[in-house]
């Protein structure tokens, strides 16, 4: 027993060490949040299979110590290469507001944005702002990570409600959700690669694809 | 050229029946493409149930009169439907078209009153128009209204000239027409009385003393013949009678706004909205005041004050929706004619006719231009889009893949005659999107609905129902702008 206690307690003394010191490593992210163009969620879900609404601010998201955003003013490209409204370089303006003039407005349909961070990174959060002046869902969004800019291979998918697998990324299984100003919180789980992409089509109001802001959060690779 | 149009009887209709018929050729295209809006919805609902052999019951609450079904029902029938099942967005839409494209014709029978050249312009805004080829493709009555209120003007004022009974008859016809669309008829009835006192105090005042006891009584015979035919459905429903006298304080309580309440200006800055609109209105302006000016007794004299009192009264009450705007685009659009017609009278009468005349048509091409643009765009391109001001709290596309979506899944399952619960306050427009499905049922908030293998719920009440719905997977559904609904399909197992 002795023996046992002696061998296990430096594992589990190490194994609490390093915890704290991930836990002492792991602060909020922060980014500024727009100001609500819609009083209110106008829509009070909390149901089975669907993301509950955002009661007040969301909780903060632990990010690594040293996390950056990566995006801003980034280089945007798209499958829609003449945007119905606006252009592509305010997806990482950092302008979030909502109103008139601050989004680009891709074509009906399957479309996608890509976001080229520059350089090879880990990604621990995407934040992506559609469109938040009115209650809307983005039908089949999906995010991927990939460091190939034609998503042919090495690709992450991070996020995917794609269920009928119309963007053609597998059938997803994340949850469907309501716009707001506070933006879709995606989890990167420190995915690696130079380029994130972000697939909709279309969203319950019309056939077209808006983003007022994308933010990609991440560490530069070394 | 003009007079020689006005002189041949021949000619002129010839060339007002091309115009319909080019209006009739903007009006057909793509007829079913835009999602049915809620009241578009209701009223193809109200047809199902005139196929499926009910009689039109007149609910001052809830609906309209039923002329728009008296005249759809007979045009489904012969298009093949049977059923509110069988109906289609373009067999409905079909009336409006055929209302409008009268409305055009109808332009060629004032020429003795207005003139050639501006009943002609006229035909041609209304043709061309995009508001009025907007509404003449939408399945509610204001179309049918505006066409039968263009015809009591013009058989009025013939009975009077005239003191033609024929015509008091087809007035009083047009007046029950009027009143079996909508029951806001009685403003109109209301502004077209006030402008023809006015109009006689101003213009006639030797005709003061003349009474027409034979045509006022033919004319309102016929009124009340036809407008008790229409709302007791033929006979069958005798409770329309008392129901329809106590449709005013429903009306009036209506008329505060009900969530339509909007400004004084809303339909002046409707109709100068777009790249033609504020040409037209200046046109119209200039002929209103050229009108005003002359101090003869001319039926435009008349239309002015009748345009005056409508446009004052659908200012002044709060409840407006865009539709109602047609109601001043038939005389703004003979106001436009007029413009049109003073300002080619003064460029042809002018020393430098060659070059007026080039100018005149240079000018026709940039309005026709523009025209077909706003026309286009808001009629064909964007028709049910939130930034279309004619698209008023519409239906969105996104709602067409709803019943495609319960297809897909039921197939999936392997359900061949899917059970579909709806429960929402308000569920319109889904039983018109849903009409394809033999098991549907439609619950109110808080009411426990049958066991079904898709649930469609408003978003504000899907918490009551959690227990219920853990075996299904959720998807959002836009109804409106903004308005969500959510379709719960079976969870994969």
């Amino acid at each position: 027993m002795k023996i046992f206690v002696s061998c296990v307690s430096p594992i589990v003394a190490a194994l609490l060490v390093a915890t704290a010191a991930m836990a002492q490593d792991k602060v909020p992210l922060k980014t500024q949040l727009p100001k609500p163009l819609f009083v209110g969620t106008p829509v009070p879900l909390n149901v089975p299979n669907l993301e509950p609404p955002l009661k007040g601010k969301r909780a903060d998201f632990m990010v690594p110590a040293g996390t950056v955003l990566l995006s801003k003013g980034k280089k945007v490209t798209a499958s829609d290469d003449s945007p119905v409204t606006g252009t592509l370089d305010l997806v990482t303006d950092g302008d979030k507001a909502g109103d008139e003039g601050s989004w680009v407005e891709l074509g009906p349909g399957k479309q996608w944005v890509q976001i080229d961070l520059a350089k090879k990174a880990t990604i621990y959060a995407v934040l992506v702002w559609h469109y938040h002046s009115q209650a809307r869902v983005y039908r089949d969004v999906v995010a991927q990570v990939s460091d190939d800019p034609n998503f042919k291979s090495g690709v992450t998918t991070i996020f995917n409600n794609d269920f009928k697998n119309e963007v053609g990324a597998g059938a997803g299984k994340d949850q469907n959700y309501v716009e707001t100003y506070q933006g879709k919180l995606i989890d990167a789980k420190g995915a690696q690669g130079r380029y994130v992409r972000l697939y909709s089509n279309g969203n319950t109001t019309n056939k077209l694809n808006d983003y007022i802001e994308v933010e990609v959060w991440g560490k530069p690779a070394a | 050229m003009a007079s020689g149009f006005a002189r041949s009887l021949w000619l002129r209709w010839v060339l007002f029946l091309f115009v319909a018929f080019l209006g009739l050729a903007v009006r057909l295209p793509k007829l079913g493409e835009r999602p049915m809006h809620t009241d578009e919805a209701i009223n193809g609902y109200i047809v199902g149930q005139l196929l499926a052999g009910e009689p039109f019951r007149y609910d001052p609450q809830d609906r309209h009169g039923p002329a728009l079904s008296a005249l759809a029902l007979p045009l489904a029938r012969m298009q093949g439907a049977k059923s509110f099942s069988d109906l289609t967005e373009s067999e409905l839409r079909l009336c409006p078209v055929i209302a409008g494209t009268v409305t055009i014709l109808l332009f060629g029978a004032a020429v003795e009153m207005f003139g050639f050249l501006p009943c002609f312009v006229a035909a041609l805004l209304f043709a061309f128009g995009p508001l009025s080829v907007y509404y003449d493709r939408y399945f509610i009555h204001e179309t049918l209204f505006c066409a039968a209120t263009f015809g009591l003007i013009l058989s009025g004022w013939r009975a009077a000239e005239r003191r033609s009974l024929v015509n008091a008859a087809i007035a009083g016809a047009c007046a029950a027409l009027m009143l079996a669309s909508k029951e806001t008829a009685v403003l109109h009835f209301f502004a077209l009385m006030a402008a023809a006192v006015v109009f006689w105090l101003w213009s006639r005042p030797e005709a003061r003393a003349r009474v027409w006891t034979r045509i006022l009584l033919t004319g309102g015979g016929t009124f009340l013949a036809l407008s008790a035919l229409l709302y007791t459905w033929f006979g069958e429903n005798w409770r329309a009678l008392p129901a329809l006298l106590t449709a005013t304080p429903h009306l009036l309580s209506r008329a505060a706004g009900q969530g339509h309440g909007k400004p004084l200006w809303y339909f002046g800055q409707l109709l100068v909205s777009g790249r033609s609109g504020g040409v037209l209105i200046a046109l119209a302006c200039l002929g209103f005041f050229a009108v005003m000016k002359r101090r003869d007794p001319s039926a435009y004299r008349f239309l002015a004050i009748y345009f005056v009192l409508i446009a004052a009264i659908y200012s002044l009450i709060p409840y407006k929706t865009p539709w109602l705007a047609l109601n001043l685009w038939l005389p703004i659009a003979l106001f436009a004619g007029g413009a049109i017609s003073l300002l080619w009278q003064a460029a042809t009468s002018h020393a430098l006719v060659r070059i007026a005349i080039p100018a005149f048509g240079v000018l026709a091409i940039l309005v026709g231009t523009s025209i077909a643009h706003d026309t286009r765009q808001r009629v064909f391109l964007q028709p049910a889009d939130e930034n279309n001001p004619y698209a008023y709290a519409h239906t969105t596309d996104d709602i067409l893949g709803l019943p495609t979506e319960i297809s897909e899944f039921a197939q999936r399952d392997g359900i061949s005659n899917p059970r579909i619960a709806v429960i929402a306050s308000d569920p319109w427009p889904l039983p018109w999107y849903l009409r394809h499905f033999s098991q549907v049922g439609f619950w109110q908030p808080g009411r426990q609905p049958d066991q079904a293998d898709f649930y469609i719920t408003s978003t504000d009440i899907a918490e009551q129902y959690q227990a219920q719905f853990k075996d299904f997977r959720p998807d959002f559904f836009g109804e409106r702008p903004g308005v969500l609904i959510l379709l719960w399909l079976p969870a994969p197992k």
